[in-house]
């Protein structure tokens, strides 16, 4: 079949302007966005720029807007978005090149909310780990399958108008932390969501949910984030 | 799970307006409930137009009523409902004026222009109050 592809280019050291370059290239149903992209750089044009890792939706690297949706190019498939298809770099982060985005702001705001485990109680005298129930554990579980791709930060207007507002992407990776019972590091989490570029310029219009692509309920999860603030405690 | 050690992340003036946003909006559902209810029961039924009864339930001026061209009752003016008007009113304007804040302040990261925004709002938050409660004052018959 044939597939129009409409691509959002820009090069700083020769574009004054960004513009789109169309190509009309063969593909099957169930070719994927990025194959057709590989197809342009490999043989039409190869300044064609954008990134890409592992290609099976784990790495999160190829998130793009794809007919004006934020989805990863390795899980959108032709069937499903159509013969026509606009491709753009993600918006409310800087464009470096073609559809690669500056994504230092993104992962700025990823490290304020101190992404990692913290504990200070002694490991168990036996040296193993730390227990957990499947009970505890299925608390957070939602929220572990963030692949950092930026879809749902960069579908929020909220992002879009302010980047320094922590955005879903943090939030959700913070929620993974608060809710973990190993972890003792809650409050200082806490502090950085209850500032005023925390939690609150959360206005729940639910795209960070629509756009993401491992199906993480990230509205749901900011709530929850909310209400652990107003409660004062963790559940 | 249990709960943990209680996070103590501080009352911020976020938090506190977040909050209270979500109790003013209950409060207007509240105020409007009681205003339509009792103002059925009052007579509105028979005496007000669907416009009117809705114009008083949130603003309860006299002179809505007296427009409607209905004989004052002293029910209409009491002290009782006067304070439902200024719940009414103080939950409104706060409500709408920091929905307004929490709006434009999405889009501004410059602490000074920030600090602007927020004497503006804070100037006609009085001003609205200052207007409405004069209206409520003024209606003493």
């Amino acid at each position: 079949m044939e597939i129009t592809l409409k691509v959002f280019r820009y090069n700083p050291e020769k574009d004054a302007k960004w513009h789109y370059e169309t190509y009309v290239i063969e593909g099957q149903p169930t070719d994927r966005v990025l194959d057709l992209l590989e197809y342009v750089k490999g043989y039409i044009d190869g300044t064609l720029s954008f990134r890409r890792s592992c290609a099976h939706g784990v790495c999160g690297s190829d998130a793009m807007r794809i007919n004006g949706r934020n989805r990863l190019a390795c899980k959108a498939l032709v069937r499903d978005v159509g013969t026509k298809i606009t491709v753009e770099p993600l918006i409310g982060l800087k464009v470096i090149k073609d559809l690669i985005v500056d994504m230092e702001p993104f992962f700025d705001n990823y490290k304020k909310i101190l992404p990692f485990l913290i504990n200070e109680t002694p490991p168990p005298a036996d040296g193993k780990e730390r227990y957990q129930s499947p009970e505890d554990r299925a608390i957070f579980d939602d929220t572990t399958k963030c692949i950092l791709c930026a879809c749902c930060t960069t579908s929020c207007p909220s992002f879009w108008a302010n980047d320094d507002y922590v955005g879903p992407a943090a939030i959700v990776n913070a929620h993974r932390f608060i809710f973990d019972s190993r972890d003792e590091a809650a409050n200082e989490r806490l502090k950085v969501l209850n500032s005023m570029f925390g939690v609150y310029r959360c206005h729940t219009i639910f795209n960070c949910t629509e756009a993401c692509p491992r199906e993480i309920q990230v509205t749901k999860a900011i709530g929850e984030v909310k209400m652990a603030i107003l409660r004062g405690k963790i559940k | 799970m249990q709960s943990r050690p209680a996070p103590q992340p501080g009352l911020t003036f976020e938090y506190l307006m977040w909050l209270f946003i979500r109790i003013s909006g209950l409060g207007l559902y509240l105020v409007a409930l009681v205003g339509v209810t009792a103002a059925l029961v009052m007579g509105a039924r028979t005496q007000l137009d669907m416009g009117t009864l809705i114009r008083w339930t949130f603003f309860p001026n006299s002179g809505h009523v007296a427009n409607a061209g209905v004989d004052l009752e002293l029910g209409w003016v009491s002290l009782l409902w006067q304070i439902m008007q200024g719940m009414a009113v103080v939950f409104g304007v706060t409500h709408g004026m920091n929905g307004l804040r929490n709006i434009l302040e999405d889009f501004i990261s410059n602490k000074g222009t920030r600090l602007v925004v927020r004497v503006i709002i804070i100037l006609l938050w009085i001003l609205f109050l200052y207007a409405a409660f004069t209206l409520v004052l003024s209606d003493t018959l």
